[in-house]
């Protein structure tokens, strides 16, 4: 147990007044659920800077564009709660440098990844010590970015890549009360996010490597009002889960474009029960596959132009 | 065949095939293409006369404006991979001394000098090539400044066999190094889990840099002793040729 023994602690998640279902539905405009504006393909835009940290040795910041809810209701405040959030992280990377005293030879990179919210990034508030989710994120990015790097090239040293999560995606719309279908969704675009954060700072760094790396998610998702179950899921990139009613599953990977490799795959969820079109006779987790490469695809676009942009900079610069 | 190359690359971007060119570093090969590894300009060496055929591409760290093609036309370079900035086998490194034992001396690793820059005799060069030597070397030397990042660089030994080339058996490591002295030294080994292994068994290598014990900046005047130019006394040290 961490907790403080010795004086009185309030409650770990902070509170908030009860909103109850049954006033959301009533359907004043200031609580309407987030709506999904995009097309099913149609990836949110991305914002990726890297070197701005000029302490390490690479740093990169990435943020998503908000949504198309989000965005009016920033534009035109009609609640205090924002309908949904947006992605927003800071990277940073260093190294190589030597390894601690007490560690063993190594021919290798050793690499350590770091995840950490900030306490402010998720409505519900993160305490200051890593907790379970974060260091499962922090093994999934270590995985990913493993199968990018060049290890050999960098004996006896240590890499660090450290992560904070300014803002959090929603698991689930923030007024929808949890049901069968909820697991944290919204972790999984933090995820994608990191690898594609963290793939642009380790390029600011110059570690060699195979290809950049981009992360990618896609879900299948159904969002028809009142119980219509027999309507099947639909496939959707880059899905902000607080625009949907239920997720039934997701996929993250992490992508290499130009060796057509995935270094990391996580799936959760039920994808049995994919509608895709006709003639198109995959099955569901590999339509889910697909779909997320196609978003890392995207990703990568806009990784490779923030890479070559900094790049082109600082042969400017010299 | 590769007609055109990029002139900048980033990581995973194909740079030629290895049909035309070798695969210098900052680059890696996959199914007989080379890609490029790491961001930065590609520089293109043109094929040595009789070891090699093919032109080597490589990626280069240095984000110098114009690539240049100099280390091809300065004659004798060892054609060896070097692949990153880690000391590796044979490259030339300044270190400080953090601590002088009876049988080896404890260095911190400063710089890895570049290849190109080590091989000229021009110290102008080597100031341009890795522009923050200066910096470093001043911050280092400065007494202030010893021992808060010597956990951030890489550690390496002098053992008392390695110190000179003669009389080995007569060396005494107290008249050849003191601590805060910045010696120009040459890695034998990547050694243990904690530790690099240097040599200044050269008549290059040694001590570049001292201060005596008032304090004050030495020079060197013999390849064993150096002088404090204001109280004129003379101290030991393995000193290296000055250039």
């Amino acid at each position: 147990m961490m907790a403080d023994r010795r004086r009185i602690n309030g409650p770990p998640g902070g509170t908030r007044p009860a909103v109850f279902a049954s006033n959301l539905q009533s359907g004043t405009s200031a609580t309407d659920r987030a709506q999904r504006q995009r097309q099913p393909s149609e990836l949110r835009k991305i914002f990726l800077k890297t070197g701005l940290i000029p302490t390490a040795s690479g740093s990169s910041y990435l943020e998503f564009e908000p949504s198309a809810s989000l965005a009016a209701a920033r534009a035109n405040p009609k609640s205090l709660i924002p309908p949904s959030s947006a992605l927003k992280l800071a990277c940073t990377v260093h190294g190589p440098k030597p390894l601690p005293r007490s560690a063993a030879f190594s021919p290798n990179l050793v690499l350590t990844t770091h995840i950490k919210y900030a306490p402010f990034a998720a409505r519900q508030r993160k305490g200051h010590i890593r907790d379970a989710s974060e260091r499962d994120l922090g093994v999934h990015l270590e995985t990913a970015l493993r199968g990018a790097i060049i290890a050999e090239r960098w004996p006896k040293s240590g890499l660090d890549i450290t992560i904070t999560i300014l803002e959090a995606e929603d698991d689930r719309w923030w007024g929808s009360a949890p049901d069968s279908h909820d697991a944290s969704w919204g972790m999984m675009n933090v995820l994608a996010g990191c690898i594609t954060a963290a793939s642009a700072a380790i390029a600011d760094a110059h570690i060699d490597c195979l290809d950049l790396v981009a992360g990618g998610v896609a879900a299948l998702v159904s969002d028809d009002s009142a119980s219509t179950s027999t309507v099947a899921p639909k496939l959707m990139l880059d899905t902000d889960p607080a625009e949907h009613r239920s997720i039934l599953s997701a996929c993250v990977v992490a992508y290499m474009p130009a060796r057509d490799e995935i270094t990391e795959l996580w799936l959760k969820g039920d994808s049995s029960k994919a509608s895709l079109e006709d003639g198109d006779d995959r099955t569901g987790h590999e339509a889910l596959i697909d779909g997320a490469v196609d978003a890392a695809r995207g990703a990568h676009a806009v990784l490779a132009e923030a890479v070559r942009e900094s790049l082109l900079k600082t042969v400017g610069q010299a | 065949m590769a007609t055109s190359l990029p002139p900048v690359a980033i990581p995973g971007q194909r740079l030629g095939s290895i049909v035309a060119y070798s695969a210098g570093p900052g680059t890696h090969v996959q199914q007989s293409n080379i890609y490029a590894s790491i961001a930065g300009p590609v520089v293109v060496d043109p094929a040595q006369s009789k070891t090699q055929t093919k032109a080597t591409l490589r990626v280069s760290r240095i984000l110098s404006g114009t690539p240049q093609i100099s280390p091809a036309s300065s004659a004798p370079i060892k054609q060896k991979p070097r692949y990153n900035t880690l000391p590796a086998v044979d490259s030339i490194v300044l270190a400080r001394v953090t601590r002088v034992q009876k049988r080896q001396a404890t260095v911190s690793i400063l710089v890895v000098l570049d290849e190109t820059s080590a091989t000229t005799s021009d110290p102008s060069k080597l100031a341009s090539d890795n522009d923050n030597v200066a910096s470093i070397l001043t911050t280092a030397a400065n007494p202030e400044n010893h021992s808060s990042t010597d956990e951030l660089r890489f550690q390496a030994l002098i053992r008392k066999e390695d110190v000179r080339a003669v009389e080995k058996d007569r060396v005494v490591m107290d008249e050849m190094f003191r601590v805060g002295d910045i010696v120009r030294g040459s890695v034998l080994s990547l050694g243990d889990q904690s530790f690099y292994y240097l040599t200044t068994a050269r008549n290059d290598l040694g001590v570049v840099m001292a201060r005596s014990e008032a304090g004050n900046m030495m020079f060197p005047i013999s390849w064993k002793e150096m002088r404090d130019p204001v109280t004129g006394a003379g101290e030991q040290r393995k000193v290296a040729r000055p250039y």
